[in-house]
């Protein structure tokens, strides 16, 4: 078979965007890969799908599904056709982000100070007071430039209009930067002249960027400013990333007992004695960081970071307390957000949240199940999740059970058809959906967003669910400059 | 007006040397109108420097870290201050729970404090509520028939309760200690969404005597509108006046532990408390206790290197 017919066998669905075809055509950014595999066979496209997992294979790029309290390790599968977003959309999608994440770090600044956005009741109080990410142990902590998200990953879907929207904001410690970077090397291996010939926007700074703005945190006059990467360890799902990104940087990979506290200053023990250290960026999440403030039973952090923390003499990235901004009962809030700090409309719009707390919208929910997902709020990872059109009546009444019993635990959107890619999958390209997580990185400077992100799949035919944890792939993602306009 | 002499001494010892200890302490008087600290002094094993901040609920807190090894470590705090409260209190009998439901809505630190934490045993809990009979009344007459009630059905017993000891435990026991009766009071106040907060702090002896003398001490503090926080010692059944010296709030113990760290190393650890209260120039109430600290077994060596400990439960 030709690379040819299986662009003629790739089917139409209406009522679903594709990103590569519409109703009568191959839209203009995906005619170079179409170029390009179309003069190959399935013989040479296969042999490319092998070399690719062998690259992931042998450069250990792997993550850990847990279930039932064990860990098992993957490859996270990949697809070697790339996603294609033209640098108009991107543009568009771009300035929405940077504009929510203004709006965000602005939110985390009030709710953990002043609180205006409360004391107006733009924001209901007891969203936050029954929020169980709202920290009160970092109340009042100046954290510098008032930067709070120094990483975001925001989660995009593209519905059947062809519009993106924000699915969700992960504003804790968002994962999946070294995927985008390592899916991009593998395409350079396996279509080696296609990225210059399609214009494709470069990504391979975003390592730099992020040292730049870690950097930028350093407070103390010194020549030589140390910056560590803290990991839970091994055993943490992302410690492939961990270590990656710490190489990509040239920084120290620690863990929480490399380090010591002493009188409000971060050292880092090593050979030649301790050096204090300016800036953590931390894998380890808020409850662990410090026993003395937080869980006493961690081993991970280190005992009287937050006094450190609190009197300025270290930064942390991401802030602390993050987790009060994207719980999923608050995202329904941020286009309020936007127009309360920045009078604006927002320019990526939300999927439309129903809160389970407000009897008339969840008595709306539970006449309408099967078109709904029901989410858990301080859930993450497509876990404590269930959508309405494939789950059992059995799972349907719990879900609805579970929803009685702790309202403000559950939102439940209407289910999005997320728009479609090609996949390459039994010698046939076959349409997947997809979501996007581009990477932002706020600075004293600005926000950065590396052209790209990291395009998630679900493999499974018909399945809208594109969470690694749930059976994901992933693919490399063009951002295209196309030439004689659009 | 009175002026109490307080000294508060925290001492851990090791049977082995320690490293590494970083420690929260939270033995400042909380800063508020109706008392005024004289004079405190503060010393501590080897001398540190203590970084003071200011927490979410208002506390002093301050932080220290002692790195050298040791195998003890003493806190000691020697207080003058005055109470500026009446000797009667002066709560509103007239206000009714629709005028606290309008306050809470908007009031983001009213309504976490409002909101009940999770217990097993609802149905006691209801018994209890059903006893109060909050329906009709007005707030202050609710809040003192919960602190009559508790007096009443619980038994003041040392040593059968933990610093960890939940509401469920308690409620079991029907005992225990000031620490204990304020985290049931707590529960059956917010259960009826009154906001209520724990007081960790100094009670001053009077002619009669008085439960939780010579150790540090916990009631609670509940909101009426137009008032405010209104103390109330479910322990002694009485109004918080100006016997009691408050060191912070929160929404309950673990907010407002007077001390709390870490250290490294394989050692099992001993904890004593002394606390004597007096008026200036006159009698003196003084107890030594030794704290059982959960964490330890008699024979065993704890293999972890790094351990925690969050003080004396307070009485």
């Amino acid at each position: 078979m030709t690379g040819d017919l299986l662009f003629q066998q790739y089917p139409f669905v209406p009522h679903i965007w594709d990103e590569m075809k519409d109703a009568e055509a191959i839209r203009r950014q995906y005619l170079s890969i179409y170029e390009t595999v179309s003069k190959l066979s399935l013989q040479d496209l296969e042999k490319k799908d092998s070399l690719a997992s062998e690259l992931f294979m042998s450069q250990g790029i792997t993550f850990t599904v847990y279930s039932d309290n064990e860990g098992i390790e993957r490859i996270f599968p990949f697809d070697i056709i790339p996603r294609i977003i033209t640098s108009t959309e991107w543009e568009h999608i771009e300035s929405g982000i940077k504009q929510r994440l203004k709006a965000l770090n602005l939110f985390l600044k009030d709710i953990y100070n002043e609180q205006q956005i409360i004391k107006e009741n733009i924001v209901p109080a007891a969203l936050i007071a029954t929020c169980p990410h709202f920290t009160r142990e970092i109340f009042g902590i100046q954290v510098p430039h008032d930067i709070y998200v120094h990483i975001a990953g925001i989660d995009l879907i593209r519905g059947d209009d062809g519009r993106f929207y924000i699915l969700e904001d992960n504003l804790r410690t968002p994962s999946g930067v070294s995927y985008m970077l390592e899916n991009r090397e593998v395409t350079k291996r396996i279509f080696p002249d296609l990225l210059a010939s399609s214009n494709v926007r470069m990504i391979n700074n975003y390592p730099l960027l992020l040292h730049d703005n870690l950097v930028s945190l350093v407070t103390r006059q010194t020549e030589d400013p140390v910056i560590v990467l803290l990991t839970p360890g091994m055993f943490n799902s992302a410690y492939f990333e961990h270590t990656f990104l710490a190489r990509q940087m040239g920084i120290q990979l620690v863990e929480g007992r490399d380090l010591l506290v002493d009188n409000q200053k971060v050292y880092m023990k090593t050979t030649a004695g301790l050096r204090q250290v300016d800036v953590i960026y931390r894998r380890v999440d808020d409850e662990f960081l410090d026993p003395l403030v937080f869980r006493p039973d961690s081993a991970l952090g280190v005992p009287g970071l937050m006094s450190a923390y609190r009197k300025g003499n270290v930064a942390i990235v991401n802030a602390l307390g993050n987790g009060v901004a994207d719980d999923k009962a608050v995202y329904a809030y941020v286009p309020a957000m936007i127009k309360y700090y920045l009078n604006e409309e927002p320019i990526l719009p939300n999927i439309p949240t129903y809160q389970m707390k407000n009897t008339d919208e969840r008595e709306h929910v539970f006449a309408n199940m099967h078109k709904m997902v029901v989410k858990e709020t301080n859930q993450s990872g497509g876990y404590g999740m269930v959508m309405g059109n494939s789950a059992t009546e059995v799972e349907l009444e719990n879900a609805k059970k579970a929803i009685l019993a702790n309202p403000r635990s559950f939102i439940a959107q209407p289910i999005i058809q997320l728009s479609t890619v090609p996949c390459l999958i039994d010698g046939k390209l076959q349409p997947r959906h997809v979501d996007l997580r581009p990477y932002a990185l706020c600075g004293p400077n600005g926000i950065d967003i590396v052209p790209g992100g990291l395009t998630r799949v679900a493999l499974r035919e018909g399945s809208l669910v594109v969470n690694s944890s749930q059976g994901g792939g992933s693919k490399d993602t063009w951002i295209v400059d196309m030439e004689g306009g659009h | 007006m009175s002026i109490f002499r307080i000294h508060h001494i925290t001492k851990y010892e090791y049977d082995r040397p320690v490293k590494e200890s970083v420690n929260n302490i939270t033995i400042y008087p909380y800063q508020s109108a109706d008392q005024e600290t004289l004079q405190q002094e503060l010393v501590i094993t080897g001398n540190p420097d203590v970084f003071t901040y200011t927490d979410y609920w208002g506390n002093k807190e301050g932080t220290f870290n002692l790195l050298t090894p040791h195998r003890e470590m003493v806190i000691e705090s020697k207080l003058l201050i005055r109470t500026l409260a009446l000797p009667d209190i002066q709560v509103p009998w007239d206000v009714f729970m629709p005028e606290l439901d309008a306050v809470i809505g908007s009031d983001l630190q009213l309504l976490e404090l409002a909101r009940a934490s999770p217990v097993k045993a609802v149905s006691v809990m209801y018994d209890y509520i059903n006893q109060i009979a909050p329906a009709n009344k007005n707030i202050t007459q609710i809040i003192a028939d919960t602190c009559d009630l508790i007096y009443t059905h619980f038994t003041y017993i040392k040593g059968i309760t933990t610093i960890e000891s939940t509401v469920d435990e308690i409620l079991e026991k029907k005992a225990g200690v000031c620490q204990d009766f304020a985290h049931v009071m707590l529960e059956l106040l917010r259960m009826m969404n009154i906001p209520a907060r724990y007081v960790s702090g100094y009670i001053c002896p009077n002619k009669n005597g008085m439960r939780g003398e010579g150790a540090t001490h916990a009631w609670v503090e509940a909101y009426i509108p137009g008032y405010g926080w209104a103390g109330i010692d479910p322990t002694n059944n009485v109004w918080v006046t100006n016997t009691h010296v408050r060191l912070a709030v929160g929404r309950n113990f673990t907010s407002c532990s007077p001390v709390k760290g870490t250290f490294k190393g394989p050692a099992r650890q001993s904890l004593s408390v002394y606390v004597s209260v007096g008026y200036e120039d006159g009698e003196t109430f003084e107890e030594l206790n030794s704290v059982q600290l959960q964490k330890q077994g008699e024979n065993e060596v704890p293999e972890i290197i790094i351990d925690t400990f969050a003080g004396q439960q307070q009485q």
